[in-house]
């Protein structure tokens, strides 16, 4: 077991985070794996194969199903509260322009359903708490049910917030670029999303900003009171360092999980466990242990 | 109420549905400009007048973000949908990949640019435009990310504003950065749009730094993105407007170096751009249509944005030079490139302001490897000007210039004759750049020095020299200081085939200030083979540090030997393992390592300075006077001689057994390096032994032969034999028998050598008699020493 130092910000507040074990996802199964998403429970595990498949991971029975098969195939995929899968795929049409398409993957049926239309422009995959949306601004979005309970999603530089069926648009924070990484924390009262240039943002269901951690990036909640994170360096070309990160949500506390060279990134949390991928495509799962 | 209502309603939906439709047809194109701030990563070329970090200089953030701008506001012009990753230069800016992959996903872009220039990362300078994607050349993984490329690269290569030195280029991230594996790119790593990532051209290439600094050049490269867009969207018939840019230079006057550090330049980079020159664009009837100027920072870069198809003129007007103007077209959304090259105005004739040599009746004479340097008040016409240049007496020599035509230099091929009066004339029909002659002929004389080329005192490998095989050294003298700048270049080693044999350079030496003479000594780092010849070849620009250089190449053959080669019929007088007994006045004698037999040498450090005449001796121990270390008449005297190139000439010096007799055998002279066999016969002694007794060192008093270092190792001897009569006495008798040689005299006989064919003793005795029954028969020459005299006499056994 591996004791991380935690780096308090404050010395009257100093914590302990404890690695508790440490071990390789679907070695010698798969190749590399990249934007890996756990479910909620964190038995199940999304992720994209080196050709770009959609596939998921179930580490209760140790099998992997394929979602969605060729390059671009299934992107920015969440795992909605229904237990589905909901994913965008892409074409490019002759006139060079893309049309993307809401589709949802069923795990019971192994069904796909399209939801929606090929169209042009943005559509994003949304997770909520009762099921799942397919968010196209400016043009035709689905919702799995009229009250998909609560979810969170970003688009430009504002974030949405649904609270039983009630959707709230907010922009607390200036940032040119736009927000990213909007994750609703498991007791479905805060959001964490990235604003670009201004780091980790935390928020209430109000808008009003609760806490910002830091400038890490890919934010989601590791329980009510935590957050995973990466923390990322380039020379504006290729990555020079990269880890992972624990963050206290008020923003009082942080410690490394993983050392800068350790290239891990693009984290995700579900049932108390820490899946990360590595530069490399190298899928690791993570326990910790927390000491207050 | 409710039918109002509906109405809004339907208003409303209709709205969207515009919104919808006009969304599908429209283009989505995310601008990343790389980097961001003025940090460490940000990229600043560091040139004249800006110091390191000045953010007003030249850094890629800056001039990627002016270009992302510039290609964001043509895309909007052309009915594009953008978005941007950053619109200020700030290191808050500088969003990491992981970010920028993500914003320009969330935002549904059809294709990605992310904008750079480029850098070698090495001495080298280059300049051409590239355009990667993500995946294997020829295989991306986002499809189409190839074909963006290739639709884009044609745009930024046809730039006639800057200077390309190569094609432009194409590359999948992957096989370009191989050693990355299928990392790639950061920012087409997990991108989905159609994604490329452009170096629009090399920064690090001077002039193309100052371009950069441009408003107008990094709007011309937004341009050309947004019409390599245009091509990828098969939308250039959808806009009406074009473009019109162009650089204005002198059409002769160079580029002024003004960096810490002389920069590269190729092609039309090496003419000075024009500050601050108004540029106007006037349609078919003169109307002025657009205005512009070009910056001062040294880019001379002009640029017409948004020009209505047609014929137009530009004018180019600047007070210093002539006005220029060219016709142009421009075509609906094309790039109209015209450059200009303007003519100053000279207004005045052309004088020489300055010159050397400086030189009147009186003065020292001048150095005759001087140049003449004319110094003009304007640029001047290469070709009138050298035409016009006469010297008197007549001498070839190559005219070169400096400082855009305004300095000429004149370079004998060879060198001023000595205690000449040299007359220049330059004629007044020499013209400045804008066509103008002088009004006057110009002459200056000057008086030359009576040495014109560099006297070689010594080499080493002289002309068919036998150099021993071990790494030899290669050393020119000469009569003054050599100037030691890139001067092991200028000597080279080349075996038969012409391969060139390669120096030790941190071996090097040179002469040094305080030098009585000038040199160079190198050794090579290898062996050469023994039995091969090589050859020297000294070029003819080995110069003094006045310029003064040999009066001609030299191409000197030598041959590789093996001095320590095994002599089986030379006998060993001494091996030298030892130098007990050797003395040498105050000069230092050591057992040196440095050898070719056995453990030790003998190595001599002497100085000849304080000794009258310029010479030393080094003699030997007593045990060498012992009769088997004696020479005789028709003996070979070998030595093996560890040289040092001082010229001086060495000696054997041998005693006669009383000592009253003294005779010296040359070794020749030391004008080698390394190891050296010498052999020579011993002649013309009187009758009888004589002993070994010294070497000798001889100066001719010349500064490079006062002092060195010597060794010496195996002394050897060989009996006289064939050629060398029989020598009898008449009162000595010799008689042999089956056991014993027994000489009978009427004197006292000293001993007797039995000598095989070789010359080599076999057998020898203190006394009259020698015991010959080991001896293996054959023809042999007896040599008895009788009272100081010595009989020789050949014998069967």
């Amino acid at each position: 077991m591996l004791m991380m130092a935690a780096a308090a910000l404050l010395p009257s507040m100093a914590q302990e985070v404890e690695v508790v074990s440490r071990q390789r996802l679907l070695q010698d199964v798969e190749g590399p794996a990249y934007y890996p998403v756990l479910n909620q429970t964190g038995d199940r595990l999304l992720f994209l194969s080196e050709n770009g498949s959609l596939k998921y991971y179930d580490l209760t029975d140790n099998v992997t199903t394929t979602v969605a098969d060729g390059y671009v195939a299934g992107h920015d995929a969440c795992w909605g509260g229904d237990g589905k899968v909901y994913f965008v795929t892409q074409e490019v049409a002759d006139n060079h322009l893309i049309y993307r398409t809401g589709k949802s993957f069923d795990p019971l049926t192994h069904k796909t359903v399209q939801l929606t239309e090929a169209q042009h422009g943005a559509v994003c995959a949304v997770a909520a708490s009762r099921g799942g949306a397919l968010r196209a601004p400016g043009g035709n979005s689905y919702q799995s049910q009229g009250d998909i309970g609560s979810s969170a999603w970003t688009e430009g530089s504002r974030v949405h917030i649904t609270v039983n069926g009630e959707e709230r648009v907010f922009s607390p924070v200036d940032s040119w670029a736009g927000y990213l990484w909007a994750s609703l924390s498991p007791d479905g009262k805060r959001v964490a999303f990235f604003a670009a240039g201004k780091g980790i943002v935390v928020i209430d269901l109000r808008g009003q900003i609760l806490a910002m951690p830091g400038n890490y990036e890919m934010p989601c909640w590791y329980n009510n009171d935590y957050l995973v994170a990466q923390n990322a360096t380039d020379d504006g070309h290729q990555f020079t360092s990269s880890q992972i990160v624990l963050l206290k949500s008020d923003g009082m506390w942080k410690a490394e999980l993983t050392k800068p060279a350790s290239m891990a990134m693009q984290p995700t949390c579900g049932g108390g466990k820490i899946v990360y991928t590595t530069i490399d495509g190298l899928l690791y799962e993570m326990k910790i242990n927390i000491y207050e | 109420m409710k039918k109002l209502l509906l109405q809004s309603s339907i208003m409303a939906l209709l709205a969207i549905f515009a919104v919808n439709i006009a969304n599908a047809q429209q283009p989505h194109v995310y601008i990343n400009p790389g980097h961001g701030g003025y940090d460490s990563d940000d990229r600043n070329m560091v040139i004249y007048p800006f110091q390191q970090g000045d953010s007003a200089g030249s850094w890629e953030s800056k001039s990627n973000l002016r270009k992302g701008l510039a290609l964001r506001d043509i895309l909007q012009k052309k009915g594009y949908r953008t978005s941007i990753s950053r619109v200020t230069n700030t290191t808050a800016d500088d969003l990491a990949l992981s970010t920028i992959v993500a914003l320009c996903n969330q935002s549904g872009a059809d294709v990605f640019y992310s904008i750079h220039s480029n850098a070698t990362g090495t001495s080298s300078r280059t300049n051409f435009p590239m355009v990667f994607y993500r995946g294997y050349t020829g295989s991306p993984q986002i499809a189409n990310a190839d074909v963006l490329a290739a639709d884009l690269e044609p745009y930024l290569y046809a730039s006639e504003t800057t200077v390309w030195t190569h094609n432009y280029q194409i590359w999948g991230d992957w096989s370009f950065r191989p050693e990355w594996g299928t990392q790639g790119y950061g920012v087409l790593r997990g991108n989905r749009a159609v994604a490329n990532l452009s170096e629009g051209s090399f920064h690090d290439y001077i002039p193309e730094a100052y371009r950069l600094l441009g408003l107008q050049y990094c709007w011309m490269e937004g341009w050309n993105i947004s019409l390599g867009a245009d091509k990828y969207f098969d939308r250039l018939g959808y806009f009406s407007q074009g473009a019109i840019t162009g650089n204005v230079r002198d059409d002769r006057i160079k580029r002024l170096q003004e960096c810490a550090q002389p920069f590269l330049v190729y092609d039309d980079d090496n003419l000075m751009p024009i500050h601050s020159a108004t540029v106007r664009l006037l349609d078919d009837n003169g109307t002025e249509v657009q205005r512009t100027q070009t910056d001062t920072l040294r880019n001379g870069i002009y640029t017409f944005k948004y020009v209505n198809p047609g014929i137009y003129t530009v004018e180019v007007t600047e007070p210093s030079h002539f006005t220029q103007t060219a016709t142009v077209t421009v075509n609906a959304n094309g790039s109209t490139y015209q450059n200009f090259y303007l003519k100053r105005v000279r207004d005045t004739p052309p004088v020489v302001v300055d010159y050397t040599p400086v030189w009147q009746e009186g003065d020292p004479a001048v150095k005759c490897s001087t140049s003449i340097v004319l110094s003009f008040n304007w640029d001047m016409d290469s070709v009138t000007t050298c035409d016009a240049f006469t010297l008197d007496p007549p001498l070839e020599g190559d005219f070169s210039w400096e400082d855009s035509y305004y300095r000429l230099i004149f370079t004998p091929k060879d060198a001023f004759d000595v205690n000449t009066l040299y007359t220049l004339t330059l004629k007044k029909t020499a013209e400045h750049g804008g066509g103008t002659p002088m009004d006057e002929d110009f002459t200056l004389q000057f008086y030359t020095q009576p040495r014109n080329h560099l006297s070689e005192l010594a080499v080493f490998p002289y002309e068919k020299a036998p150099v021993h095989f071990k790494t030899p050294n290669v050393e020119l003298r000469v009569d003054s200081l050599l100037d030691s700048y890139n001067l092991f270049q200028k000597l080279r080693v080349l075996d038969s085939e012409g391969n060139e044999l390669a120096w030790n350079k941190r071996s090097i030496k040179y002469n040094k200030r305080g030098d009585d003479y000038g040199y160079v000594r190198i050794p090579l780092t290898k062996d050469i083979e023994v039995g091969k010849d090589y050859h020297l070849i000294l070029d003819v620009d080995i110069a003094d540090t006045a310029g003064i250089h040999l009066p001609a190449a030299r191409d000197i053959v030598f041959h590789g030997v093996d001095a320590g080669a095994e002599k089986p019929d030379m006998e060993v007088l001494d091996d030298f393992e030892s130098v007990t007994g050797y003395n040498c006045s105050n000069n230092t004698i050591t057992a040196s390592s440095d050898r070719l037999f056995g453990s030790k040498s003998m190595q001599v450090t002497y100085d000849l300075t304080d000794y009258d005449g310029y010479w030393t001796r080094i003699s030997a121990p007593g045990y060498l006077e012992s009769l088997p270390h004696k020479f005789v008449e028709g003996d070979t005297l070998g030595v093996h001689v560890w040289g040092d190139m001082s010229c001086n000439d060495l000696w054997a010096v041998l005693w006669a057994d009383d000592e009253a007799c003294e005779k010296l055998i040359s070794l020749g002279k030391i004008d080698y390096h390394g190891w050296r066999y010498i052999s020579v016969p011993v002649k013309n002694l009187p009758e009888g032994d004589f002993k070994f007794a010294a070497f000798e060192i001889r100066s001719e008093g010349s500064p490079m032969c006062k002092s060195g270092t010597i060794r010496f190792d195996n002394l050897l001897r060989k009996r006289g034999t064939g050629g060398i009569d029989e020598v009898k006495l008449a009162n000595m008798q010799l008689n042999v028998a089956d056991d014993y040689i027994v000489v009978s005299a009427d004197t006292w006989v000293q001993g007797i050598e039995l000598v095989d064919v070789n010359g080599r003793t076999v057998k020898a005795s203190g006394n009259n008699c020698l015991n010959i029954s080991q001896v293996e028969p054959g023809v042999y020459l007896v040599r008895v020493h009788i009272n100081g005299r010595t009989a020789t006499q050949k014998v069967k056994l």
